[in-house]
């Protein structure tokens, strides 16, 4: 998207968009093209698809570098990434479920249809942009397997593509289709809310109310929009929300249970049931229904602040559900500290644990107002997250040392398979075969199974030590421990070793990583290395000296017979990819 | 933080591996018994029971006047009362019980945790929960005007959990008790061939020390890593791969997450090895058997908990810390069909790991307690609870002072002098009490306790009195 030349500064530095105008925290796809921006280098190329995605490619990275230089490329990369469609776990959901469903079947074992999906959804799909953000959405507003969902594996796989739909939508409308998705209403125990009665000491379940400020939109403390807390008179935070709060959201959330089947001819609350099987319009993957007889009809006590457009923060009695939804959803997308709270988290989970408040701040105001006047813009919020000079440029200073973030663990394992085309024979990413025990027991984490809605680890994680003692966070920290990263590592080794185009012994859905390249240059160890590091860093020259020299020292441990060099080739490529693979910098995204 | 602290800190950050021992397997047998002068074998074990149990079901009052309060209060008689029929609980007599005393019973299936109690090996905090001080009703509700100094977030489940792990009030504190014990005695047992805190449920602030650090565990061992050896390209590739983390670990270049990874990288390298060489040779307990029977997780834990007791001396252990856990607690929903399985299980795995250690002679030496987020509300939501705050934990072991109940059990009435609000009790003993009088007994000298209980100085009683 060409717009008018603008004029600006040549810079030395990679990726000062902010001083041309046109990049930063912009809005919108357009940015003025220069005369004289520098080409985006393949490193750079590498950081931008490793937070925009799955994992860099050298093919990937080509493609955006071609797409323009570094005032324009990164944009129209984004461009193109929005336009594509939402890949989707539901139909294989659907497809496998069996139809009659037989006497005793296990319902549940149709997660693992959930997880090889979302695997080859994120490996393979077009649209990684999508799937990062809806991946970086689906830790923050959780559900899981784990626990009341577990027999419902089409409304856990469909609430995930409803993330994925509203990826680039608005915060707004995200919000309310999370609040009425049947696997959140089940997930916390929202579906099937009941009024208070009377006489008794039987009230709304809180569940919702609570975790839904306190996790998906607004949090426990008041923020500045730079993210810092803000701090009363004697410098204690300010919570959010109290106890009557609580209460007087979980009034609003009462009487919405399964939507009424067609197959029901009186469909009341108390009978309404889900329904597991696919059919048109089954219950299962449909917003929950309203029904009036067990909505709560009283005030309703909800946030007060300035700029909220309800009288003393309350919502008046006897309106409909559907209008308490409706304004309870409105109190809380208006709250001050939407923005900065979303946008901190989502900068976590694609670029930096430690973004400066001033980033934090760009961000925000760009939920804020996206330089149209609309509030809740995702697009225009991971535009500026990817956009923004500390996403693209290089940290100076203190900040330098917080830079980045570790990679979640998975991202790891997505990013190698990418990097070296894995695939298996069946064509499928069997979760089951390829990790014993299951994703979690290998990687620390595995889409939508977390223990509970707080994530496999917290965003407010600090190991003791440096971190903790400057104040700072590593979230990823928490699940790094020394027990998964022993797992880990046999994974890798497994996989480099025994799981490529060269194995004979292979089950049909075992993936297995091509080393073809690899093994043509193994006698040659210096080629070796850096034609790994190049696949896997984005170059050579980013490997630390005792990374290499460590690395080609051990490829050169194996001796490379004169007949049958096969095994010897394999094991001089298995070292060079291991050794690279589990090394603390690769661990890094950069 | 005083200046001593932050040079010992930032010289520990700078030396790598932030503790102070750093022996190589091949030393550590040289230490073996009074290690650091301690002289015997203790350990505590955490468990943790996820998501905040519904605990006025664990233990029950059964005297009528008490019994009708609580089912009154619980929708006794209505559709969706969620209380325990009177005539199922487990009733048990408390040492030094009147006649005229309040009675009780356990939920009826506790059988394994009322044996327990009846043995005197178990004993119960009826109503304990995170306080700054000592805290009234009154005095709570007119906190906010007073001042009166409150754990922050109540009520919510990652909050408390950090206020049980750390007892850090309303400070910044990132360390949590068990890691604090282990800084404190760090000199005695400086020795020791593992960390003090080792944990098979996962990384949690409760065993982070300001300087010690716990050693993660899977449930069923510590991981060896494939593709090493002890001799030819094997034995090269862990060293090749040990170096490259090392030079990650220490590098001042790099970024801080990729130190702090690189560290985790050399512990696990360190650990593996010893923590599998003694697990190899471990004890097969008939408790908790290796084979032929199917061992919940929470058991398999306790196994591997109870293998590495049997194994503390080829690691030259004298003081452990162990974090096991359960989950599924946060019973807002279905507690009536969930309920009995949760609680079947925390009293059946607690039995068998008092058995098992009762099989090698350690069952003097090991003390297990419950940690929850909290206690949840007496009221109904229909068929469930909600977040509370004060409920009941168990402490089992030898050494336990067992067969009594420590603090009172309060009056379960909705708006009675305990209630601050929709069935929520307030505690009346505190997590830092409970802290302090176990890592008393561990070895934490007087003087030490408010590093590991900061807000045991508000408390008259700073020893609860449940262990010998």
């Amino acid at each position: 998207m060409r717009g008018f030349l603008q004029r600006c500064l040549i810079v030395v530095a990679a990726a000062a968009l902010a001083s041309c105008g046109g990049g930063g925290g912009s809005s919108g796809g357009s940015s003025g093209s220069s005369i004289s921006a520098p080409p985006v280098s393949k490193v750079e190329a590498f950081r931008f698809l490793n937070q925009g995605g799955f994992g860099a490619t050298e093919a990937e990275a080509s493609r955006l570098i071609a797409l323009g230089d570094s005032n324009t490329a990164y944009t129209r990369w984004i461009d193109a990434q929005v336009a594509k469609p939402a890949s989707l776990l539901l139909p294989a959901l659907e497809a496998a479920y069996p139809n009659p469903v037989p006497q005793g079947f296990n319902i549940g074992s149709l997660n693992a249809v959930r997880l090889e999906t979302w695997f080859n959804n994120v490996v393979y799909g077009e649209d990684q942009l999508r799937q990062r953000v809806a991946f970086a959405l689906s830790e923050i507003m959780v559900v899981s397997q784990v626990g009341a969902l577990l027999n419902l594996p089409n409304a856990t796989a469909d609430f995930h593509d409803m993330l994925a739909r509203n990826a680039f939508g608005n915060y707004r409308t995200l919000l309310e289709e999370v609040t009425l998705h049947p696997a959140m209403g089940v997930y916390l125990s929202m579906l099937g809310n009941q009024k208070a009665v009377a006489g008794t000491n039987l009230r709304p379940d809180e569940n919702y109310a609570r975790e839904m400020m306190q996790l998906f939109s607004i949090g426990l403390v008041e923020l500045n929009v730079d993210g810092s807390n803000r701090l009363d008179a004697s410098g204690q935070a300010i919570p959010t929300y109290n106890q009557d709060i609580i209460e007087g959201f979980a009034r609003v959330f009462t009487g919405w249970k399964w939507a009424c089947a067609s197959t029901v001819t009186t469909c009341t609350f108390a009978n309404t049931r889900p329904q597991l099987a696919p059919a048109t319009g089954y219950n299962q993957v449909k917003p929950m229904q309203l029904f009036a007889d067990q909505h709560e009809i009283g005030t309703k006590r909800v946030l007060a602040y300035s700029g909220s457009t309800l009288t003393n923060g309350t919502i008046p009695a006897n309106q409909s559900g559907a209008q308490d939804l409706k304004d309870a959803l409105d109190n809380v997308f208006n709250h001050p500290n939407v923005g900065p709270f979303i946008s901190r988290q989502l900068i976590q989970k694609l670029v930096t644990s430690n973004p400066s408040p001033a980033y934090v701040q760009r961000v925000a105001e760009k939920f804020n107002n996206d330089g149209s006047g609309r509030r809740g813009n995702l697009e225009a919020v991971v535009r500026a997250i990817l956009l923004d000079s500390e996403a693209r440029g290089a940290a100076t200073g203190t900040q330098a040392a917080y830079a980045g973030k570790l990679k979640e663990p998975l991202l790891r394992l997505t990013q190698l398979w990418r990097a070296y085309t894995a695939r298996s024979a069946s064509g499928k990413i069997g979760a089951a075969r390829n990790f014993a025990g299951g994703a979690a027991a290998v990687f620390g984490q595995a889409q939508g199974s977390s223990p509970s809605v707080f994530n496999f680890f917290s965003p407010f994680f600090a190991p003791s030590g440096e971190i903790a003692d400057a104040g700072r966070v590593a979230p990823e920290m928490q699940i790094a421990t020394e027990y998964a990263n022993t797992q880990i590592a046999n994974f890798f080794w497994v996989q480099s070793l025994s799981r490529t185009q060269l194995a004979t012994t292979l089950n049909a859905d075992d993936m297995f990583i091509n080393t073809t390249d690899e093994l043509a240059i193994a006698t040659d160890s210096e080629a070796l290395v850096n034609r790994v590091a190049e696949k896997l860093l984005g170059g050579s020259t980013q490997m630390s000296a005792a990374l290499k020299s460590e690395t080609k020292a051990q490829i050169e441990r194996t001796a490379v017979p004169t007949t049958n060099p096969t095994t010897a080739l394999a094991t001089r490529t298995a070292d060079a990819i291991y050794l690279i693979v589990t090394s603390p910098e690769f661990a890094l995204q950069r | 933080m005083n200046r001593q602290r932050r040079k010992f800190l930032k010289a520990a950050a700078a030396g790598g591996v932030a503790y102070a021992f750093g022996r190589t397997p091949g030393t550590v047998h040289a230490q073996m018994s009074g290690v650091g002068g301690l002289g015997d074998y203790k350990a505590l074990v955490c468990l943790f029971l996820f998501g905040g149990n519904d605990s006025w079901n664990m233990v029950v009052p059964t005297s009528t006047a008490e019994y009708n309060a609580y089912a009154r209060s619980r929708g006794g008689g209505t559709s969706s009362s969620l209380a325990i029929d009177r005539a199922a609980l487990l009733p048990v007599t408390r040492v030094g019980q009147l006649p005229g005393d309040p009675t009780f019973g356990f939920h009826p299936s506790m059988t394994g945790a009322r044996d327990l109690f009846n043995a005197g090996k178990l004993a119960v905090l009826p109503n304990i929960g995170p306080l700054l001080r000592p805290t009234t009703k009154p005095q709570y509700q007119t906190a906010t005007t007073t001042g009166h100094a409150l754990p922050p977030q109540l009520f919510s489940h990652n909050d408390q959990q950090d206020q049980w792990h750390s007892l850090r009030g309303r400070t910044v504190l990132k360390s949590g008790w068990g890691g604090r014990v282990a800084d404190v005695l760090n000199a005695q047992t400086s020795g020791q061939g593992l960390s003090l805190n080792v944990s098979l449920a996962g990384q949690t602030y409760f065993q982070a020390g300001e300087v010690a650090r716990p050693y993660v565990m899977g449930a069923t061992g510590a991981a060896t890593f494939s593709g090493f050896a002890t001799s030819g390209v094997g034995l090269a590739r862990r060293t090749a791969f040990q170096t490259i983390s090392n030079s990650s670990a220490s590098a001042t270049a790099n970024t801080v997450y990729e130190r702090s990874y690189a560290r985790i990288q050399q512990r696990a390298v360190q650990f593996a090895d010893q923590v599998n060489g003694a697990l190899g040779s471990a004890y097969n307990f008939a408790a908790l058997p290796n084979t032929g029977a199917t061992l919940s997780a929470l058991q398999t834990q306790l196994r591997t908990v109870a293998k590495l007791i049997a194994a503390r001396s080829s690691l030259s252990m004298s003081r452990q810390i162990f974090f096991v856990s359960a989950g599924g607690f946060d019973q807002h929903d279905d507690l009536v069909a969930d309920q009995p399985g949760l609680l079947a299980n925390i009293s059946s795995s607690i039995k068998a790991f008092y058995d098992a250690l009762t099989e090698i002679g350690m069952d003097n030496s090991v003390t297990l307690f419950t940690h929850s987020d909290f206690g949840r509300t007496l009221t109904s939501n229909g068929d469930g609870s909600d977040h509370a705050w004060g409920g009941v934990q168990l402490v089992a072991g030898g050494a336990v002072r067992g067969g009594r109940f420590y603090g009172d059990y309060p009056l379960l009435e909705i708006n009675g002098p305990l209630d601050v609000g929709g069935g929520r009790i307030i505690p009346t003993v505190s997590a830092d009490q409970y802290a302090a009088t176990l890592a008393s007994w561990f070895g934490v000298g007087e003087s030490d306790l408010a590093k590991v209980a900061p807000s045991i100085n508000n408390f008259a009683t700073r020893n609860l009195g449940f262990l010998i």
